[in-house]
């Protein structure tokens, strides 16, 4: 049984939350188990938000992250807040835009500034770092991806998320799997 | 008039309220409501909450219920929804109702569920050996307040039209003829209908504030009468005992009446009928 | 073939509600509760039910014991201090005899403490949170799955014995989403009903298996409710000798039936030394700690309640006659282990693992506490 704790974090908007529901339900058609939880604060809008995602083989033991084999930081907060969770050998990506400035060159990608091109705004970050994510770890199949977004998101914005995930998808180079 | 022993758990007898308690004048006047509508006993409700009224409903042949302190407008709403063929009546007290149970008696008239709602007025907890209540009169003297009360009272008509009951009246427990022609009205009103009763209670409201026995106590409550509907005349009461000088605004008869949607829960279109 | 789905536990025990035969649902907004409720005010009309949303806890209760009178399955879900304002209710239902559920999504305590963080801080409050003797019946899912799963036992249980039962699983449990095939059909039971003619009618007959027939209010039976101590034909009465028959009654209904109502999952126990005890979402994190320890070559073992009241002490003391070490885990600052150490073997070392900081137990956390406590420890 392999099992993987993916943590999507950025800010309130970024639409990081049904980023991480797509990214299980699309789990859930490729045949494996899945868990999605968040984080629930007093606020309905804005400030830090997350999305944390399990997906295993076999059935899930405990259902939130543990050590985190994956981490997508969307903002440098985020970055900065949940690096420390990110097990020894986990794989840590990051918005090109919020690489820190201490000397560290962690893999990244301009996720937020694609989402920008291809939505005008900020909502479609989550599906861009999913199209990254399936690129770059492939543990998702991308049809699978597809289907999902289709399926999850308004008729009116479908066109635009999945040419949102595509974009995701190019940025990353085809040795990087 | 009805014998209306056939509505009565004879053998729950002897009850428990006290002499000259005018609690029993209530159930014989509902129970000649329940005749005059010819509604099926099996398919009453009476529902009460904690208190001497609220003993009212273990001695009706009815479907009874004696639920806790305040709550039987809660318990009457979801019964009412799940059997919307049963009649629901609530019987209250003052402090039942208007202290404990406040909240659940304004939320049910605010929804006009279709119940109603008997509220036996006696201006103290009798039960519990004579506090003060929401309804005690400034000045009087109980058990909790032996220097007289300070605190204001309730209006208990104004308050529920307020909370937006579609039927409100106010009867005495000394004119049980009204009494029973209005409950008839009540129970016939689509919504949530509301009768204040204002009755007595001799043995602690009465004993401690020297306003004489049951007798003395109705007369004195039926000379501060005032009917929006029908005027009283003496001879309608116990007239024998000189009784002191009535409160003035104590306006009986039906003093709201309006049609509204009648509430009955979030439930499929098949049974959405009111 | 149910197809798999990505739903949270308060879904899954609102579907698990309905499939039951849950008709009524009363409540009043508290996170992490609220999903109950909002499944359930969409789930209901489709299937003839009715939904209110009432002005508090104490009035969402009263309304479901109501319902229920009436003959409707019934239901209410809260949290924390909304469990607090209940216990009046759960008192009345259980000496009325009345079958109802109540949901308790546990979150820090006490008073508002920690809305959106879990917690197991309420589960002695489960058990006594009400005056008086009663008897409590108390089931506490881990998982998705398992919610459904116990929420329709939930009410099988309420509507066998005419017992309020209570379901508590914490905010993890409840807002977390989790791959699930739900099954496509349950098991459902009914209260029993009275077959004899209205006019012989006793409401609380004393009957063999302890638990009287049910008539509804509406269907022909006129009777009397009452949370006040009563005789047979549920009027109340002082007679002391009536009245201790009937609270020992309340007791034996559910005390005689321990095999219908008692639940546990045991993992590796057979030869272990050192054995985890946890329940809800502990339980899981507990049971990979055990996985990871004997990887290790530490002889732990499970013994998780999904029952968690009446409290299973006759076999928990049968598990762990012989262990060196039980270790309470649970997300309070220590409750259930004091029933554990009450029924554990005198020479078996009951410790905790307790956190009560509104964080998750997490396997890893658990392991350490296993292998500093298991094995070869002196």
């Amino acid at each position: 049984m392999s099992r993987s704790d993916i943590r999507i974090a950025g800010t309130g908007g970024q639409g990081v939350i049904t980023a991480g529901r797509i990214l299980a339900e699309a789990a859930i058609r490729c045949g494996h188990q899945a868990t999605h939880s968040q984080v629930y604060g007093p606020q309905s809008r804005g400030g830090a938000s997350r999305s944390d995602v399990v997906i295993s083989t076999g059935d899930i033991g405990f259902p939130l992250t543990d050590r985190l084999d994956l981490l997508i930081a969307l903002s440098g907060e985020a970055y900065l807040r949940y690096l420390a969770d990110l097990a020894d050998d986990g794989r840590l990506i990051v918005d090109t835009g919020c690489v820190p400035g201490d000397g560290g060159d962690p893999e990244n990608y301009p996720i937020v500034d694609t989402a920008r091109e291809v939505s005008g705004g900020l909502l479609a970050t989550g599906v861009v770092a999913l199209g990254v994510l399936r690129a770059a770890t492939g543990i998702v199949e991308a049809e699978a991806l597809r289907e999902t977004v289709a399926a999850k998101v308004p008729p009116r914005h479908r066109r635009m998320n999945l040419e949102a995930l595509d974009a995701g998808m190019s940025l990353v180079g085809v040795n990087a799997l | 008039m009805t014998d209306v022993r056939k509505y009565l758990r004879e053998w729950a007898m002897p009850h428990v309220l006290c002499p000259g308690c005018a609690h029993g004048i209530v159930l014989k006047s509902f129970l000649e409501a329940v005749d005059q509508l010819q509604l099926d006993q099996d398919k009453v409700a009476m529902v009460a909450g904690i208190g001497c009224s609220s003993r009212l409903a273990g001695y009706a042949d009815l479907c009874t219920m004696h639920g806790t302190h305040g709550r039987a407008p809660a318990f009457a709403t979801g019964l009412k929804l799940a059997r919307p063929d049963l009649d629901v009546v609530v019987v209250s007290g003052d402090g039942d109702g208007l202290a404990i149970g406040g909240n659940h008696l304004i939320h049910a008239a605010r929804r006009n569920i279709d119940i109603t709602v008997l509220l036996l007025n006696n201006s103290i907890y009798g039960m519990t050996g004579g506090q003060v209540a929401p309804t005690t009169p400034q000045g009087a003297i109980a058990s909790t307040s032996p220097g007289g009360n300070s605190e204001a009272s309730f209006d208990p008509c104004r308050l529920l039209t307020g909370a937006g009951a579609s039927f409100v009246a106010r009867v005495l427990a000394a004119t049980p003829i009204e009494m029973t022609k209005t409950i008839v009205e009540a129970m016939s009103h689509p919504g949530f209908a509301f009768i204040e009763i204002v009755g007595d209670c001799p043995e602690y409201f009465g004993r401690y504030n020297k306003a004489g026995g049951g007798a003395e106590m109705l007369n004195f409550i039926a000379r501060q009468g005032e009917s929006v509907a029908v005027p009283l005349t003496s001879k309608r009461f116990v007239n024998h005992v000189p009784a002191p000088e009535p409160r003035p605004g104590l306006r009986t008869g039906v003093l709201n009446r309006e049609i509204r949607p009648v509430y009955s829960g979030v439930r499929g279109a098949v049974s959405d009928e009111a | 073939m149910a197809e798999t789905r990505l739903i949270q536990g308060n879904e899954a025990c609102a579907l698990g509600a309905i499939a039951a035969g849950c008709r009524f649902f009363g409540g009043y907004p508290i996170t992490p509760s609220s999903g109950i409720a909002e499944q359930m005010v969409r789930l209901l009309p489709g299937v003839g039910g009715v939904f209110i949303q009432m002005e508090d806890e104490i009035a969402s209760l009263a309304a479901v014991i109501g319902a229920s009178l009436g003959g409707s399955k019934a239901m209410t879900a809260t949290s924390g201090p909304g469990f607090s304002l209940m216990q009046e209710h759960i008192g009345f239902a259980a000496m009325a005899e009345v079958p109802c559920v109540i949901v308790n999504v546990m979150r820090g305590g006490p008073s508002t403490g920690l809305p959106t963080s879990p917690s197991q801080g309420d589960v002695m409050q489960a058990r006594w949170g009400t005056h008086g003797d009663h008897p409590a019946v108390v089931l506490a899912p881990s998982s998705v799955g398992e919610v459904h799963e116990l929420t329709v036992r939930a009410f099988n249980l309420a509507e066998r014995f005419r017992t309020p039962v209570i379901l508590t699983y914490d905010e993890v449990v409840g807002h977390t989403r989790e791959s699930v095939i739900l099954p496509d059909r349950v098991d459902v039971v009914d209260r029993p009903r009275p077959d004899e003619d209205p006019g012989s009618f006793l409401p609380k007959r004393v009957t063999p298996d302890g638990v009287p027939p049910m008539a509804a209010f509406g269907d022909g039976y006129r009777f009397h409710v009452t949370g006040l101590a009563h005789d047979e034909r549920g009027f109340p009465t002082q007679d002391n000798a009536v009245a201790g028959a009937l609270l020992t009654r309340l007791h034996n209904k559910i005390d005689d039936h321990l095999d219908e109502v008692a639940d546990v999952e045991e993992y590796m126990l057979d030869d272990a030394d050192v054995v985890l005890f946890a329940y809800g979402i502990v339980g899981r994190s507990a049971h990979e700690a055990v996985r990871r320890a004997r990887d290790r070559g530490v002889r732990a073992g499970l013994f998780r309640p999904r029952t968690l009241w009446p409290f299973p002490s006759g076999r928990l003391a049968e598990v762990t006659a012989g262990v060196d070490r039980v270790i309470v885990a649970e997300m309070n600052l220590g409750q259930m282990i004091s029933e554990v150490a009450g029924a554990a073997a005198a020479t078996t070392e009951v410790v905790g693992h307790l956190r009560a900081d509104g964080k998750p137990i997490t396997p890893s956390e658990l392991l350490e506490t296993v292998l500093a406590q298991g094995g070869d420890r002196p």
